[in-house]
């Protein structure tokens, strides 16, 4: 806290006027390659639309902000667009994940946090529970009369069998609906809203909306895709068009998916918001009487125009610049590198303090992170957070994976991408220590680097191994989950844009976002292109990366000797203890300044160079570009004959003597 | 009175200003081998790596993680919180939101309140009778002393120990918990931990200052028995709430004072030759003027005491002696 935040606003001016030099001139995407059937064969989009919306919805809700509910009612207009006909139909009922603590997503947050001195009871009152009750379901075929189905619903248990898990709730249809058959669902339900829960619900004056109606699952040709709600995981869901419309009490704001059509106010002092989205595959709304909201535009010259707006706290006011920029810098960055913003605007929610609703994304609306004290050298709040978010608009919202099975397509690829956009910006990005109850940051001169910090090597490194990454995500064991989805996949993609360059990674992703864009992509749709864009089958790379294996390459051995004529007679043994390999660069460096490099397969567990040259060898490097990102320890990739460790060694053990000595002298107060 | 005391406690601190710097001799000593074992820590993970030029150079975040991942006791304790004013934040902050040390360290700090209960008992015993008593009278003082003020610091210990395992997560995770949980404003919840702070650290205060006095009474006065001298000091503190509360206050200030000054003076990020050692002085000369405020403390309030006894510079144990030479029975029996 050395500094108060006002330069941060400075400098997110300067970082907005100067966001048309960013990143260079990106590439146009390659034409895109012929489709190759994806997880739905007939999910091409609608001729005048950009997706199938094939899931479109009608909803009404009344929210009774004393009691803490919501009163709802929907009408789905749903088309089966796989080639599988289906007698049933599954929802996700989310917020029955807090109804009882047996609850699938309670159980796992249990395993996720055991070791908290206060289990992380969510559900401490009744009142704090959330659920989801269906009061009524009718189902409507085409060309059909409305079968009342609410007798007949059951609930589903796909993932692990957990009969105390309401998440997955199904009906059986009357008659069958086949392949490009559409039926129409009308739902009425309450909604208990959930105090503070995982991304949604309420606190103070303030609530938030995620997951919130009953929301058909996704068929594909194997079946329906409808998985309970994790821990560890988040959501899947087709695209439709939306248009709600949420009755709060007046005063309220509103941010929202979309787009405010119409504002009514109504005889009981209520307010009813319409909005309205076309192309997006969730529905997300917040309200609160508190928030400050302010508008910026979003302008540039090769990129359409957004609307960005902006949902703050009043505790935070002031860093309205700075999370403006922040957004900017990712509309920006991400258009062009990926892809245009297809959505004309975007709502930015600064979340009320402990809501537990913050760093989250949704299709047109996303929440920020923001803290009360945030030094403007340290750009972990709110600025990291918002770029984040904001590129799950292309990575989640417009180009739509299994987020259930393949977590890693979006948080993964986001967070890789979110640690470019850092480093291309410049952000001042210094570690903060966080103390007394780690409200007080105090910064230090200690900088963050987008190779290990961005891609977040230290939160990896223990808990490499801990999963495969081709498990399906809802299995990953709740407590490191996020290495591997986050971690691990920032790492890997990151290694990739090393080992194939930035254009061509960059026009990788272009043909990636610009194939499946409101589609729902697997990992091998993603692989493909990887392989065809490069033109290099890099089969073997994903095969490594997607195991639980880890990197580390090392230097083990540096011999010399005199040889004939004067010359020196070198033996350099570079060495691999990790399990999984990449060939690396062994490079090694002469006293006459000469090099020799060796480009190494990497797979056998040992490298063997030997070199007669008229100078010593002065220094040998594994993998000197560091291009191997996934490497867990790189401190053993080199070896020099002038050591410094010594050195470095007394400095810092002389710092964490004082430190020592301080800690006696304060615990002297208890003798 | 007060102010008497708590200028009679500086001039006791620097009639004795040997036993500041004697104890600082004494941190230095006992911190530096197991910063040595640090030391050898980071040389080992280091090895003939070029990283460490940068590590030496400046500081390497990345390399730091890797060092923090593989280090194990000690070592896992070399944290970016040790850099410059950062350490004592942390330090602080470690008592006001009952942070336990590792096991490691646990055992280190254990050891140095060990040799501090066996060093306060002459330290006292210097301070109250202002005169010099030399290393034979004080280490006398400190040897005669130790097993009482040890059972007073055992005492102590159980009560630091109900304070900080159970009325600590009481206050900050039941009652605070329950008063927080739903608030929506990071600073609304920052000013009521601002609020629990004020009162465990009053209550700490309040335990401190009667574990002090009990130990100036228990020297002053040579008593023997820990649970007496405890009462006394809580007759004391009872007769004399102001004055105690004003000159604690004051020694306060001065501690916060040294703070503020240390916030801008501590050296962050540096090099090593030269820069390294006059960071390193920089620290030692910190933390001596640490030692000297914690000495004030005992210092004026020993004064403040005796100030209120019939004779300010009583001591009921007779001044320590050497013993005379056992030739000189033989010379006086003969």
């Amino acid at each position: 806290m050395r500094r108060p935040v006002l330069l941060s606003i400075v400098v997110g001016v300067v970082l907005i006027a100067a966001a048309d030099h960013a990143g260079g001139q990106p590439q146009k995407a390659p034409p895109a390659a012929p489709l190759r059937a994806g997880v739905q064969t007939f999910d091409q989009p609608l001729p005048e639309a950009l997706s199938p919306r094939n899931a479109s919805y009608d909803i009404t809700v009344q929210l009774d902000p004393v009691r803490k509910e919501i009163k709802g009612r929907e009408t789905i207009r749903w088309r089966n667009i796989s080639a599988a006909t289906t007698s049933e139909l599954q929802f996700h009922l989310y917020w029955n994940g807090w109804r009882n603590t047996d609850a699938t997503w309670l159980r796992e947050d249990r395993l996720r946090t055991p070791a908290s001195p206060r289990p992380r009871d969510r559900i401490r009152r009744p009142e704090q529970a959330g659920a989801s009750d269906v009061t009524s379901i009718k189902v409507t075929p085409a060309g059909s009369a409305a079968s009342d189905l609410t007798a007949a619903i059951r609930y589903l248990a796909p993932d692990d069998g957990n009969t105390a898990d309401r998440t997955v709730m199904a009906v059986t249809l009357p008659t069958a609906v086949g392949p490009g058959a559409s039926v129409q669902i009308e739902i009425e339900w309450t909604g208990h809203i959930p105090f503070a829960a995982w991304r949604t619900g309420w606190i103070a004056d303030y609530f938030f909306f995620g997951q919130w109606f009953p929301k058909i699952g996704v068929l594909e040709d194997a079946g329906w895709n409808t998985h309970q709600f994790h821990a560890a995981t988040e959501f899947y869901a087709d695209f439709g068009v939306y248009d709600v419309q949420m009755t709060v009490p007046g005063g309220y704001k509103v941010g929202a998916t979309g787009r405010e059509m119409r504002r009514v106010d109504n005889a009981d002092g209520t307010t009813t918001h319409s909005y309205h989205a076309d192309d997006v595959a969730d529905f997300a709304w917040t309200t609160s009487p508190s928030f400050i909201e302010e508008r910026r535009a979003f302008n540039h010259p090769r990129l359409p125009s957004v609307e960005m707006r902006l949902l703050l706290r009043p505790e935070h006011r002031g860093q309205e610049t700075r999370q403006f920029a922040a957004a900017a810098a990712g509309l920006e960055y991400y258009g062009q590198w990926f892809g245009p913003y297809p959505y004309g605007n975007i709502t930015i929610v600064d979340p009320a303090y402990q809501s537990e609703s913050d760093g989250m994304e949704y299709p047109m609306l996303f929440t920020g992170r923001a803290t009360w004290l945030s030094p403007e050298k340290v750009s972990n709040t709110p600025d990291s957070t918002i770029i984040h978010e904001t590129g799950h608009q292309w990575w989640y919202a417009v180009v739509a994976s299994n987020e259930f099975e393949h977590g890693w397509m979006d948080e993964g690829i986001n967070t890789w991408a979110t640690a470019r956009v850092m480093e291309e910006t410049r952000r001042p990005n210094m570690l903060a220590v966080r103390t007394f109850g780690t409200f007080i940051p105090y910064t230090l001169d200690v900088p963050l680097s987008r190779e290990v910090s961005g891609n977040r090597m230290p939160t990896y490194r223990p808990d490499a191994e801990s999963d495969a990454q081709t498990t399906p995500t809802f299995r990953y064991w709740p407590r490191s989950a996020n290495a591997i989805t986050y971690d691990k996949t920032a790492l890997w993609m990151h290694t990739l844009e090393r080992h194939l360059g930035w254009t061509t990674m960059q026009q990788v992703m272009a043909a990636y976002f610009d194939r499946w864009k409101f589609r729902h992509p697997r990992p091998q749709d993603f692989f493909q292109v990887v392989n065809e864009v490069s033109g290099q089958d890099l089969t073997w790379f994903f095969d490594q990366v997607g195991g639980s294996n880890t990197f580390d390459y090392a230097v083990q051995e540096l011999q010399q000797e005199p040889a004939a004529q004067g010359r020196t007679r070198a033996v350099v043994v570079a060495q691999r203890l990790g399990e999984a390999t990449f060939p690396v660069d062994v490079v090694t460096t002469f006293a006459d300044g000469q090099q020799a490099t060796e480009h190494w397969d990497g797979k056998d567990r040992r490298a063997v160079y030997t070199y007669e040259r008229p100078a010593r060898v002065t220094r040998v490097e594994v993998d000197p570009g560091h291009v191997l990102l996934l490497d867990v320890n790189r401190t053993n990739n080199s070896r020099t004959t002038q050591p410094r460790a010594a050195e470095a060694a007394r400095k810092w053990s002389l710092a964490w003597m004082v430190w020592l000595q301080e800690l006696m002298i304060t615990s002297g107060i208890f003798g | 009175m007060v102010v008497a005391s708590w200028l009679g406690g500086w001039r006791r601190v620097a009639q004795a200003s040997g036993m500041a710097l004697g104890l600082h001799g004494l941190t230095f000593l006992l911190a530096l081998p197991f910063a040595m074992l640090v030391r050898d820590q980071i040389a080992g993970q280091l090895g003939s790596s070029l990283a460490a030029g940068a590590v030496a150079d400046g500081v390497n975040y990345d390399w730091w993680t890797e060092f923090t991942a593989q280090a194990t006791g000690l070592g896992a304790t070399f944290t970016p919180s040790i850099i410059g004013f950062a350490s004592t934040l942390d330090a602080v902050s470690r008592v006001l939101d009952a942070r336990y040390p590792s096991t490691a360290l646990m055992w280190l700090l254990g050891g140095y309140l060990a040799l501090w209960t066996f060093l306060s008992g002459g330290i006292l015993d210097r301070y109250a009778r202002q005169r010099r008593t030399r290393a034979h009278g004080f280490f006398s003082a400190s040897g005669r002393l130790f097993f009482r003020l040890a059972r007073l610091t055992a005492l102590g210990g159980i009560v630091y120990w109900v304070l900080f395992t159970y009325v600590h997560p009481w206050l900050f995770l039941d009652l605070g918990g329950d008063l927080t949980r739903g608030l929506g404003v990071e600073r609304t919840a920052f000013a009521w931990r601002l609020l629990f702070y004020l009162l465990f650290g009053a209550a700490l205060l309040k335990i401190n200052l009667v574990f002090d006095y009990a130990r100036i009474r228990l020297v002053v006065e040579d008593r023997r028995s820990a649970l007496g001298a405890l009462r006394a000091s809580l007759r004391f503190l009872w007769h004399h709430p102001l004055d105690i509360t004003a000159l604690y206050a004051l020694d306060g200030a001065g501690f916060v004072l040294l703070l503020a000054l240390w916030s801008v003076a501590a050296p962050g990020v540096y090099g090593t030759g030269l820069a390294m050692w006059l960071a390193f002085a920089a620290g030692q000369l910190y933390l001596l003027a640490r030692l000297a405020i914690k000495l004030h403390f005992l210092a004026s309030q020993t004064a403040l005491f005796q100030s209120h006894l019939a004779h300010a510079a009583y001591a009921a144990a007779p001044a320590p002696v050497w013993p005379d030479s056992p030739a000189a029975e033989l010379i006086k029996g003969a």
